[in-house]
């Protein structure tokens, strides 16, 4: 055959080795070095790896990623399957309306997301505590100032964002399921419940494995919402680990000490991804 | 005998109640904000709460376009969105049809290679990416925030999908039969039959690129090049929290990004789901 597939696909090979490869290694190689940005880089060895797990802002940014992740897993999951099976009831009409409206959170600048959310959970004139006032009679939640209200906020602002995003491909593989399996479960005299757990589930499996892959990616380096919501405050009660790295390098100029927390980000990352994806079977070429 | 379904039949209205108000539950911070761009500073912070502005005004719009360069931060981000899109576009479907359609040696693992790259947090190459291209003068906003964006593992395993759906080797073999090299076959031939994959892909490159935030705010310092997230920001950040003003700049960076979503969601969201699902 020709030379033409190569071709076709080196533009995304050469922008690969350029942006991605090549600042990989670097970042590994930085990771050894102290380095401000002036000068030459320092060899230091492996003193920025044993300073960071010494470190108790990196076990904070560390443990706030993980819960983010954890409860984005447990709960973001299950709540996008539910609604994909609502949408995906027989008959429903407007069902291409209901997609969009769910979708639309995350067509939204993160920006201005954040900025909304602060408002309504500001303590003193916020919606959210107006409500609570008006129905419970007490008001005066420190939403965005108290370490264990702000994780919430983060998380309430994560399930509004991704929810909907989630549903269309929980949605698509609903949809792909043969109308006969459920047909025979019913046959079977199996209720709504049963052919859930005997039809459903067993059938979503591979793309619920690729959507879990995917929200683990991309949660672990969740930056933009506790960011942008209260700058990661207050203190560090809601520090994500790419923001940590974020301040270590452009705030504090501390580039070895960025890279290598960025190495140990690769690796936890890479390699839970990566086992998830070779052990499910996804993504292999035919 | 008990009718397949019939449970189903009996509960679709209630679940059509049930996804109407969830939904409006859902849309209701951007009614909120749409409507609070329209208050007063006092009415905005008034005690009740109110959705409705007590005493509407533009005042907000007229002192964005007043005080701050708007239009510049919406043209920057729009040039960068679009030439961003139309690059991505190329690459990615060039690329998702050389796997989908050609047997070649090291296919496989050159596949593995792109695919995996999509588990490679950014937050690890941010750092010595942001070195690279500093040491190389190449940091300025135009290079830096489109060159190494262009070439998205998912843009291309998506195109894949779409080729491998959307393609029949007969077409192919026709036109080779035919005398015409590959490259005008992709044109001519595959382009053409890519369309709406073309569209979802676009969409989903174009709001990438729009929206994007941390990228900018590492590699634009010079506020004459800021983007649209970084002006707000920057408004937000001065002095006395300028919510009024910043939730006008909010409404209308958002409009084009929902603009393009209600002109596209069709695509957009069938090819995100076709993309995903058939693998």
């Amino acid at each position: 055959m020709t030379r033409a597939p190569y071709l076709f696909i080196s533009p995304f090979f050469v922008l690969y080795a350029l942006f991605m490869l090549v600042p990989i290694l670097v970042g590994i190689a930085l990771s050894f070095t102290e380095w401000t940005g002036l000068g030459t880089p320092v060899w230091v060895g492996f003193r920025n790896y044993t300073e960071l797990f010494r470190d108790p802002s990196f076990w904070t940014a560390l443990g706030n990623t993980a819960i983010y992740t954890v409860v984005t897993m447990a709960v973001v999951l299950p709540l996008s399957l539910f609604l994909a099976m609502a949408i995906n009831a027989r008959g429903l009409r407007l069902r291409d309306m209901f997609r969009a409206v769910f979708f639309i959170p995350v067509v939204v600048s993160p920006i201005v997301i954040a900025l909304v959310f602060g408002l309504f959970f500001d303590q003193q004139y916020g919606l959210v505590n107006a409500l609570l006032r008006a129905v419970f009679g007490f008001g005066g939640i420190e939403w965005l100032t108290s370490p264990a209200w702000a994780k919430v906020v983060v998380i309430i602002l994560v399930l509004w964002r991704w929810t909907g995003y989630l549903t269309i491909f929980f949605l698509a593989g609903l949809q792909n399921i043969p109308r006969e399996l459920y047909e025979a479960a019913s046959l079977d005299g199996a209720g709504d419940i049963r052919s859930f757990w005997h039809v459903t589930l067993p059938q979503m499996k591979p793309i619920s494995a690729f959507i879990a892959v995917t929200v683990l990616v991309s949660t672990a380096q969740i930056f933009e919402e506790p960011f942008l919501l209260t700058r990661g405050g207050p203190g560090e009660a809601t520090m994500s680990i790419a923001q940590f790295i974020y301040r270590a390098g452009f705030e504090r100029q501390e580039f070895g000490y960025a890279a290598a927390g960025g190495v140990v980000m690769f690796l936890a990352v890479f390699v839970i991804g990566r086992m998830l994806y070779t052990s499910l079977g996804i993504g292999k070429a035919k | 005998m008990r009718r397949p379904g019939a449970s189903r039949d009996t509960s679709r209205p209630l679940i059509f109640i049930a996804l109407a108000l969830v939904g409006l539950f859902w849309l209701f911070p951007l009614v909120w904000a749409l409507f609070s761009s329209f208050k007063q500073r006092s009415d905005l912070f008034g005690y009740p709460p109110t959705l409705i502005p007590a005493d509407p005004t533009v005042l907000n719009y007229v002192s964005l376009f007043e005080r701050y360069p708007f239009v510049s931060w919406f043209l920057v981000s729009t040039v960068i969105a679009v030439v961003s899109t139309v690059i991505t576009v190329f690459v990615c479907s060039l690329a998702g049809f050389g796997f989908a359609k050609y047997e070649f040696r090291g296919k496989r693992a050159l596949f593995d290679i792109m695919f995996s790259s999509m588990a490679i947090p950014f937050a690890v190459i941010v750092v010595p990416l942001f070195i690279m291209l500093a040491k190389t003068g190449l940091a300025q906003p135009w290079f830096a925030l489109i060159v190494p964006w262009v070439a998205p593992a998912f843009g291309i395993f998506m195109m894949r999908q779409f080729s491998e759906q959307a393609i029949p080797d007969e077409i192919l073999n026709a036109a080779r039969i035919d005398g015409a090299g590959e490259f005008t076959i992709f044109r001519s031939i595959v382009a053409p039959l890519l369309r709406p994959g073309l569209g979802a892909l676009a969409v989903w490159s174009f709001l990438n690129a729009y929206n994007n935030f941390l990228w900018p705010l590492i590699v634009v310092g010079d506020p004459d090049m800021y983007t649209l997230p970084l002006g707000l920001q920057a408004i937000f950040g001065a002095e006395g929290r300028q919510y009024d003003i910043v939730l006008a700049g909010s409404i209308l960076a958002a409009i084009p990004s929902v603009i393009v979503f209600i002109a596209l969601r069709k695509q957009l969201i069938d090819g995100l789901a076709a993309g995903a699902v058939k693998s």
